[in-house]
């Protein structure tokens, strides 16, 4: 036991000193890029049966690899653990659906431009047929979730009235039984609904996202220079359409963010 | 006397015989056995009855739970092969480290014996999740000595969390079995001029085998079932992998049920026949009459 702690202890010591390397040096010394994605996150991070991690973010990840000339490697994470996997340098890039917020920017070193942008949408029900902008839903009942920030905005801003239950899958049944025309949630969250067979003879999602929430990339605090490459990746994917194409080659609708950036880029070329 | 013998007729009275205690209800003799097929089978029906009416829910174009279990099969067993595989090997290490521990415990040094019993009750006393969350926290992903990096995955972080509290127990199961040994044992040996260490090695361990055989599998069952933990500091084993499954499939609520009960059937069908194994040990020790 205490040849552990001391062998742990000296560990300790060696792994903050080896952090202090240069990370794009690392990765080009292992041949090997580690990159952490969700894996329970359709379509932009799931596995498939045969136990590979797939979909959207794997696929930037996989870029990233090409451009740097070596392999990659993904790691699963989730929202409690990514942050601290980067510090630790267990992963050297994180791609996983984390929204932009002040305090993760103090301790990941986010990369700009955001590389993609979440917003705010409703899985309608195909029998309403006279909504096709925001401003329709006046008078309207819509199901949400409590504790959702939008919630508020969307009625005081467009008058629809929001019945709000808890967690996700309380208000989609609410919704199957009739209680209101649409679920108001997180665009991805409907996106990945309507890949479904279950959801989208039925539902749909016609109106255009509202209230953008950006999704960042991070690296470790202090790796600079990997963090100006990976700013110039994120604007030569915008510029190539790259995220649009992901978009529709996993069969979502390609977001408003990823459309204009996309327009944005190409005319500065 | 003339008797009628023409029909024997038992005696009105049973005569005065003192039966042997019996703590539970008499037992058939091989029960479980039987028992086991009727769980799993039950077990298994009623999966494939939720799967069922599953299926009788969800719309067209949509997998039956039944269909979605077939289809996940390899990675889910992948993972459970997993969990066998961390139980294993945190098993082994832990029963090295606890016969340490337990012979240290009953050793005649006095300051050895008090270290050894503050490590097992602090190892054994400590909830095994807590255990786990410090191996994997204060163990750093990898190691750097003289220059070479060993990797230190979290899988193995898992099975040193596991370890601890298999040693602490497994330090108690040690130090029971000696103690529980007819003192005898030790006089006659000492008689024979045997030192210590071969009183020890010789007679009193081989003879302590049989008794800890028992309780050492019985421990193994659990600590089989506690590698779930494991999905909570996110290593990839089962329940991660059937949480994975289930977002994968679009996360239908009606999976629910299948997917958990399913590695519950995995599980049981796993230890049950170890538990069996060490209850037919137990009696062939005659460790209970």
């Amino acid at each position: 036991m205490k040849k552990l702690l001391i062998a742990a202890s000296l560990a300790l010591l060696a792994g903050t000193v080896a952090a202090s390397a240069d990370v794009l040096d690392k990765i080009k010394e292992k041949g090997v890029l580690t990159v952490g994605v969700k894996a329970d996150y359709k379509p932009f991070g799931f596995r498939d049966p045969s136990g590979a991690i797939v979909g959207i973010e794997p696929d930037l990840a996989a870029d990233v690899a090409k451009r740097l000339g070596v392999k990659l490697e993904l790691v699963p994470v989730v929202s409690a653990n990514r942050i601290e996997f980067l510090q630790q340098g267990k992963i050297d890039l994180m791609i996983a659906t984390m929204s932009d917020k002040p305090e993760r920017r103090k301790v990941v070193l986010a990369i700009d431009p955001p590389y993609y942008s979440d917003a705010v949408n409703i899985l309608l029900s195909k029998k309403v047929k006279n909504v096709t902008k925001w401003e329709d839903l006046k008078g309207k009942v819509l199901c949400g979730t409590s504790g959702a920030w939008y919630n508020k905005d969307v009625s005081t801003k467009y008058g629809a009235e929001v019945k709000a239950f808890d967690g996700s899958e309380k208000p989609l049944f609410a919704l199957k039984g009739g209680e209101c025309i649409g679920y108001l949630y997180d665009q991805t969250f409907v996106q990945g609904k309507l890949l479904d067979a279950e959801w989208n003879t039925d539902f749909a999602m016609p109106l255009p996202g509202v209230m953008e929430a950006p999704w960042i990339l991070a690296v470790a605090p202090g790796e600079d220079k990997f963090a100006k490459f990976m700013t110039d990746t994120t604007i030569d994917w915008m510029k190539t359409g790259f995220v649009v194409n992901e978009e529709k080659k996993w069969g979502i609708e390609p977001t408003d963010y990823s459309k204009r950036m996309h327009e944005e880029h190409k005319k500065g070329s | 006397m003339i008797r009628d013998t023409s029909a024997p007729a038992a005696p009105a009275h049973p005569l005065p015989v003192l039966l042997p205690f019996r703590l539970t209800a008499p037992q058939r003799r091989f029960p479980p056995l039987r028992l086991t097929l009727l769980h799993a089978l039950g077990i298994v029906g009623l999966g494939l009855l939720i799967a069922g009416g599953a299926h009788a829910q969800a719309g067209v174009n949509q997998l039956s739970a039944f269909g979605v279990i077939i289809k996940w099969f390899p990675l889910l067993m992948s993972g459970f092969l997993f969990n066998i595989l961390i139980s294993v090997l945190s098993m082994a290490l832990g029963t090295v480290a606890g016969v340490g521990l337990g012979l240290a415990s009953i050793s005649l040094s006095t300051p050895l014996r008090r270290i050894a019993w503050g490590l097992t009750q602090f190892f054994r006393n400590a909830p095994w999740l807590v255990l786990l969350f410090f191996a994997m926290f204060m163990i750093p992903f990898e190691f750097r000595i003289f220059g070479v990096t060993i990797p230190f995955p979290d899988w193995v972080k898992a099975v040193i969390g596991f370890a601890l509290p298999v040693m602490a127990n497994m330090s108690e199961i040690v130090r029971g079995a000696v103690g529980s040994l007819p003192s005898g044992q030790w006089e006659a040996a000492e008689s024979l001029a045997f030192s210590r260490r071969q009183t020890m090695w010789m007679i009193i361990l081989p003879q302590c085998l049989k008794r800890m055989l028992p309780p050492w599998m019985n421990l193994y069952t659990l600590v089989t079932m506690a590698t779930v933990q494991a999905s909570i500091v996110g290593v990839t084993e089962m329940l991660t992998l059937i949480a994975q499954v289930h977002a994968a499939e679009g996360g239908r609520p009606d999976l629910l049920a299948p997917l958990y009960g399913f590695a519950m059937l995995c599980f049981f069908i796993y230890c049950y026949p170890i538990e069996l194994w060490t209850r037919r040990l137990e009696r062939r020790f005659h460790l209970h009459q």
